[in-house]
């Protein structure tokens, strides 16, 4: 079975959207809810730059990759003969 | 610290004692756990490298670790932030006139409820086990006549100071009311 190495970066894109789904609804929670104090404002402020950060670096490591390649699986794993 | 103007439904001439959340110990608990959760796999993989080298070559598998490591460090960052929330949102203000609880039940549930001082019929402090005993940190019940009997104050720190602070607050509250 052959199929394109992007479908995995599709799958990895419809994560990402949930994660980000996810993060805003933690962020909403913390302004609204966090009593607009400096500790509220800078958790907020740390989860935002390290979420970032960790976007930017998989950026930077997932735009090197070629993702037009074909991934080849289970190609002949049933023509083997048995060694009995 | 928490303005008077942010409290819910705030009385006139209130002032605010004392804002209580959950031991320092829990948070750092948290902590711990997610420090764990990051250096565990990053641990796994030095050592799948060391036995597989060919895996970082590779033009598949390179990709889905990349992807992989991307997703597992999101995924567990916005579980320490939700672990965070669940910690800072649930407070306990003490205020000269009334107990507040305000409870984060999870995303889009909050719980807030009130208690006023002079309906405090019996405060209890319990501190079980060895790491609340060592550094100080456990449960203060607090018996009411009203709707809600009891108020929970959850693993906070001096639950026996908080405990005194509250029946003095009650004493001085009912007091005021001429209810002793």
């Amino acid at each position: 079975m052959t199929f394109p190495l992007y479908y995995f970066l599709l799958i990895y894109l419809l994560f990402i959207l949930l994660w980000l789904i996810f993060s805003l609804v933690a962020v909403y929670h913390m302004i609204k809810f966090s009593f607009k104090n400096f500790t509220g404002f800078f958790a907020t402020f740390i989860f935002i730059g390290v979420s970032i950060f960790i976007l930017m670096e998989s950026y930077n490591y997932l735009s090197r990759i070629d993702w037009e390649m074909n991934v080849i699986v289970f190609e002949n794993m049933f023509n083997h003969k048995l060694p009995f | 610290m928490l303005s008077i103007y942010r409290l819910p439904n705030h009385l006139p001439d209130e002032k605010i004692i004392k804002v209580v959340r959950r031991d320092l110990f829990i948070l750092i608990k948290k902590i711990g756990l997610f420090a764990l959760l990051v250096i565990l796999p990053l641990g796994f993989f030095l050592m799948m490298i060391n036995t597989f080298p060919v895996l970082l070559a590779g033009q598949i598998s390179l990709p889905l670790i990349m992807i992989s490591a991307s997703a597992y460090y999101l995924f567990v960052w916005l579980l320490f932030f939700f672990s965070f929330i669940d910690y800072y949102l649930d407070v306990w203000i003490i205020t000269d006139e009334r107990i507040i609880d305000i409870q984060q039940k999870g995303f889009f549930s909050r719980v807030i409820s009130e208690q006023r001082l002079y309906r405090v019929q019996d405060v209890t402090s319990e501190a079980h086990g060895f790491f609340p005993t060592i550094l100080k940190y456990g449960e203060v019940y607090i018996q009411t006549a009203g709707a809600k009997q009891r108020f929970l104050f959850h693993e906070v720190p001096d639950p026996e100071g908080v405990r005194n602070m509250i029946i003095k607050l009650s004493e001085k509250n009912k007091e005021k009311y001429k209810l002793l």
